[in-house]
Order: structure tokens, then sequence, then C-alpha cells
């Protein structure tokens, strides 16, 4: 991807970049501002840091926590750079998930899988997940065809959407709420049947690290191979350039649309599947809980990169870790680490006129 | 349905359909002259957060809802800086205010109130207009309202004429259309949309207020659930008009005001069906409901001479 940035000369590539500088910076100046209102809050600034750290490499089982969450960020970041290789603006992740982690809940626990050989046991639900997750991505786009619908606000609904459907699927006994046993009954699903969990890495529950990773990182390689090496990723390109010319030249409008964003829309779902099959096991309200919003910030800051959504999905999954650990032991509470996150948003999006400005000398 | 129920039924659809008509047609006069705030959301948590904090901080619900203006102002300034001057995406930018806002305000909010939290803060009064008030059952359920939604109304109305009648009104039209003419008749394109996206950011503010010392008098986290995407959706709904955007308001109103009554009638329809059904239909409306949409030319696009 850079090849095409740079303006043939050869030495730009090993000098610093300001598209990797000024996230840093941001990210810095972020945190800063971060300690300055844990001190202001009246928290020892020694002790929010020594929990944030516990929280997040303090013990393995904090890390692989960590590491799974980063995968749901990723997965979402990913299907965030993908549709927008295409000028497309996905900002519905959260509602993916939910209902990703609806169907895959759906199939696990109805869908007589738990006898079935090979691993289809949790594939078929993992599968399951994706295609609600790209039907829930395919709506925007058809409706960007039919309507030009702008897809952030069809997006951003269809997210409020899932995360009502989801609301409803655990309250409602006829849907996937668990039998009510008596009134104190829970709104939530039935845990998932063993055979439908995915399998650890190591088989060891202190450091539940699960297959979600390895299944990440091939969709990391292919996305990036497809974005920047093969015809699907110039006609994301071409399309995103300028429609127009890209339809003269005989690639799809519509077709590219309904793939960029169900693709997207997959990937959430993907992202929600693998929550439910390999952390949470139970379905319940507020599953999604923010995943789908720090999925999509992940995805604004690596400014079209596949390497970058990584970057910032690790950082953001052990921020998250570190801030839970930090609201619980140091008492500062969770929503800290949001404010952070805003102004890293805030920064990197003001700083792309300078960004592209810098990069253009 | 007897006359009781559906005068409160009208009551309620108004009531809650006033911070989405106030937030409403502030940001479609924003998106008029191009700038797009998917900030609403956040400005309206600002000022419910604020007022309210204010409110119970002096007593006066008044000083209350001032406060929650002059603190929205800042926040709208930022989405204006980024919208024109520094020519940010503006979907990322007012994003990532709603981001910022949604911490900041859940984080004071716990700072400052802790374990006194669901604190009775003082709300804005009722009033009762005259002659529309005295109607027999209709009166007191559908026309006693908070003050501060006639106010709205008037102020709806006051824009309404300023953008069909005045030279200001054709160049906030003017500046999101045709920028480039409006830079060559010597006006400051740059200036107009500041100014619209203050004014959106003023009247986000009032909406915000609304929700939290106007309506249940109290605040709690998060408290706009969407409500300001949803009057950006009413936006498009009512394809950039004035009329258009109120009606959608009010049907989003309603919708949202069907969750409580229908239960109350006996009607048996899931509760998460009743809550979705507002996001439902502003799907819908997006979605084509109303025909092809005709958004300002270059709305979302940041001015460069």
């Amino acid at each position: 991807m850079t090849a095409l940035d740079q303006s043939g000369k050869t030495t730009a590539r090993f000098t610093v970049r300001p598209a990797l500088l000024v996230p840093i910076a941001a990210v810095g100046f972020a945190a800063l501002i971060g300690l300055g209102l844990i001190a202001l809050i009246g928290v020892p600034v020694h002790d929010a840091i020594a929990a944030f750290i516990d929280g997040t490499v303090g013990s393995a089982y904090s890390i692989a926590a960590s590491i799974n969450r980063s995968i749901a960020f990723a997965l979402v970041g990913f299907g965030f750079v993908l549709a927008n290789r295409a000028n497309l603006t996905n900002v519905g992740g959260e509602g993916q998930i939910a209902v990703g982690g609806i169907a895959a809940t759906a199939v696990a626990l109805d869908g007589h899988v738990s006898g079935l050989p090979l691993g289809l046991a949790f594939i078929l639900p993992m599968l399951a997940g994706v295609i609600a997750g790209a039907v829930w991505g395919a709506i925007a786009a058809i409706m960007k065809i039919k309507a030009g619908t702008n897809e952030v606000i069809s997006t951003l609904l269809l997210s409020f959407i899932g995360v009502w459907l989801l609301y409803w699927c655990v309250q409602s006994p006829a849907l996937l709420r668990k039998p009510m046993t008596s009134s104190a009954t829970l709104p939530e699903s039935l845990e998932i049947p063993d055979e439908t969990k995915l399998p650890l890495l190591t088989g060891d529950y202190s450091f539940p690290l699960h297959i979600g990773l390895p299944i990440a990182i091939v969709i990391a390689v292919v996305i990036a191979v497809v974005l920047s090496k093969t015809i699907l990723g110039l006609r994301l390109r071409a399309v995103g350039l300028n429609p127009v010319a890209a339809n003269r030249a005989g690639i799809s409008y519509a077709r590219t649309v309904i793939f960029a964003l169900a693709s997207a829309g997959g990937l959430g779902g993907l992202a929600g599947a693998l929550m439910l099959l390999g952390e949470q096991y139970t379905l319940k309200d507020g599953f999604s809980s923010g995943y789908g919003f720090d999925g999509l910030v992940a995805g604004l800051l690596a400014r079209g990169s596949v390497t970058g959504v990584i970057a910032a999905a690790l950082l953001f999954g052990f921020m998250r870790s570190g801030g839970i650990n930090m609201e619980m032991v140091a008492e500062v509470p969770t929503a800290l680490v949001v404010v952070i996150q805003g102004l890293i948003v805030i920064t990197l999006a003001g700083a792309a006129l300078f960004i592209e400005r810098w990069e253009r000398k | 349905m007897t006359w009781e129920l559906f005068a409160v039924f009208l009551g309620s659809s108004i009531r809650l359909a006033t911070p989405l008509l106030l937030a409403g047609i502030g940001e479609m006069v924003s998106e008029r002259a191009g700038v797009l705030n998917m900030s609403i959301e956040g400005m309206m948590l600002t000022s419910a957060f604020a007022s309210a904090v204010g409110a119970w901080a002096t007593g006066d619900p008044l000083i209350g809802l001032l406060i929650g203006i002059i603190a929205v102002q800042p926040v709208a300034l930022l989405q204006a800086v980024l919208s024109n001057t520094l020519r940010a995406n503006q979907i990322v930018s007012g994003i990532g205010i709603n981001i910022l806002v949604l911490g900041a305000t859940t984080l004071a909010y716990r700072e400052i109130f802790g374990a006194r939290s669901r604190a009775e803060i003082p709300g804005l009064g009722k009033i009762k207009p005259p002659l529309l008030g005295d109607i027999p059952v209709l009166g007191p359920a559908v026309f006693e309202q908070v003050w501060l939604l006639y106010l709205g109304i008037a102020l709806i109305v006051l824009t309404a004429l300023v953008l069909r009648y005045t030279s200001i009104g054709l160049a906030i039209h003017a500046a999101g259309a045709e920028p480039k003419a409006v830079d060559k008749s010597g006006l400051s394109v740059t200036r107009i949309r500041y100014g619209c996206v203050l004014f959106a950011g003023f009247m986000a503010s009032l909406a915000g207020a609304f929700l939290s010392i106007g309506d249940i008098h109290t605040f709690t986290e998060g408290m706009t659930r969407g409500a300001g995407y949803l009057a950006i959706a009413s936006v498009i709904f009512g394809k950039w008009r004035v009329g258009g955007t109120v009606l959608a308001c009010l049907l989003f109103g309603a919708a949202t005001a069907l969750q409580f009554q229908l239960p109350a009638l006996g009607v048996d329809v899931p509760n998460a069906l009743l809550i979705m059904l507002p996001y439902l239909l502003a799907l819908l409306a997006v979605g084509g409901l109303v025909g092809r949409q005709m958004a300002p030319a270059t709305l979302g696009e940041p001015f460069r001479r």
C-alpha cells in the first residue's frame, strides 16, 4: 500500500513517517490527559498505573483475555478498512456483533450441531454468526444502491436495531431466553454445549486464548493481500475513488458496494460469534458492550492499513482490560479509558490534513 | 381507546418528540449549510449533564439550563473547527466527540454524584397556555408541557421564517449548495458554516437540557441513547425542510410513546419491539420511504477555496 504513496523516491521509506508518528503522539497526548484526570479524581497515580498494568499483563489470564478482546476489535476494524477502501464508512459494528452473537447462540443451542465431527460443532455456529452479520451489512448496501441512503446513518440505525433485537432474544422465552424456572430467572440464554465452545489453544483455562487468534491472523493476511495485490482490491479502490469512472471501466458499483459492506458486516458477525463461543458462552443483554465502537475506532486510526488495525486493536484490547482492573482495584471509573479513546480519535481526525500535507512533501 | 388515553398518548408523543425537534431543526440548519454534525448526540449529552449538575448545584433549573447552553458551545466550536478549519472527516470527528463526551460525562457524573446517584434535581416548570389548555380532557393532557417546549416551538417558527424570507437564510442555503458562488459573492463560507454549527449546538443544548431537567429531572449515564442520531435521521426523513423534519420528529415521538401506551391498553407486543420501533421507522425513512433523497450538494464536504 505504501508503494503507491511514494513519488518514485525510495529514500522516503526509511525516514520517520508522520502517518506513524502522529498516531503515536496522539496516543501519548491522550494518555497524559488520562493521567492528569486520575490525579484530579484524587487516586494516587502510582496505584492507578499499577492496577492498569496488572490488568493488562499482570497474569497469563489477563494477557489472554486482552488478546481475545483485541481479536474482536481487530475483526471489526478489518471490516471497516475493507469497506473504507471503497469509500464506505461502516459504523454498524455494534449491531453486527449483536446479530452475530444471536445467530451463533441459536445454532449452538438449537441447531443439533454438538454431535458433529471435525469441529463442525463450533464451525457451524461461527458461520451462522458470519452470515447474520453479512446480512446486516448487506441491508445497508442495498439501501445505498436503491435509495442512495448514506451508509453511516443506516449502519448506525441498524446497530440500534441489532442491539434491541438482542435484548428481545434474551427477554423472550419463545426466543433464546433460558426456560423460566422462577421469576428470578435471569434474562439470558442457556449456556452453549461444551462441544460448541471454541477450543483453547493451550487447553488450559488459566490461559484462555482460543482458536479465534489463528483465525484472525489468517483473515488479516487474506485481507492485506486482497487489498493490495488482487483485482478485487483494485475494484474496491476504483469504486472508492470514482464510482462513475469505475462503472465505465466495467466495475459494477452495486456489486462492489454489496461485497464491501457484507464483508465488513460478516467480520463484525464473526467477532460476535467468537466472543460468544470463545468467552462468554451465554448470550446476555449488553453482550456487545461497546466492542463495535472500539473496533470502529481501531479501523479509523489505522488509516487503511491492516497492520495499523492490529496495532490499534491490541492497544485498545489491553487498554480496556487495564481500565476494568483500574476500576475494580483503584476505583478509577473505566469511563476514563473512553475519554482517552475519544481524545485519540479527535486528535487524529484533526491531524489528518497535516499528515496528508506532510506525506506529500 | 378512550379519549383520555388518546389525549395522554398525544401529550407524551409531543413530550418525547421535543428533544428530537429541537436538535433536529438545529442540525437541519447546519446540514443546509453543508456541515454534518454526528456530534449532535454528544452535544445533547453534554447539555443534559451540565444542566442537571447546574440545576442540582444551584437549586435553580433556569441557571442549570444556562449552564447547559454555555457548556455545549465549546463542544460545538470544536466540531466547527474540525469540520471547517482543519477539514477533518465530519463523521469521524463527530463520532470522536460523542465518545469523548460519553466518557467525560460518565466520569464526571460518578465523581460528582457518586453514591448520591438518582439525586433529586430541580426541573423546569410546566405551563398550560390559555385557551388551548382550557379544552376539556385534551387541555391538561396535551398542552400542559414544560415551557421549554413552547420556547422551542417559537424558535422553530423563527428559524423557518429566517430560512425562508431573509438573506441569512439564502446565504445558509447557498453555502451548502454552491459554496464557490457564495465565496465569489464576497461572503465567507467558513463563517456561515461556523455560525450554523454553533446554532446546531445551541439547539442541541436545549434538547439535552429538556431530557434531563425538563423531562425526567435526573441524569443517567449515556441518557441520550441515540436521540442525536434519531434527530439526524429525522432531517433526512424530512428532506432538509422544516416542516418535514418536524413531522418526522413527531412520528418518532409517537413511536416512542407507544412503548408506554400499548401495554396500558393491554395490547401484548414485545417491549423490545416497541423500543426498537423509532429506529426501525427511521431506517425505513432513510431507506427511501420518502423517495430519493435530495441532500444539500456539498453536505459533509469541507470547503476549500
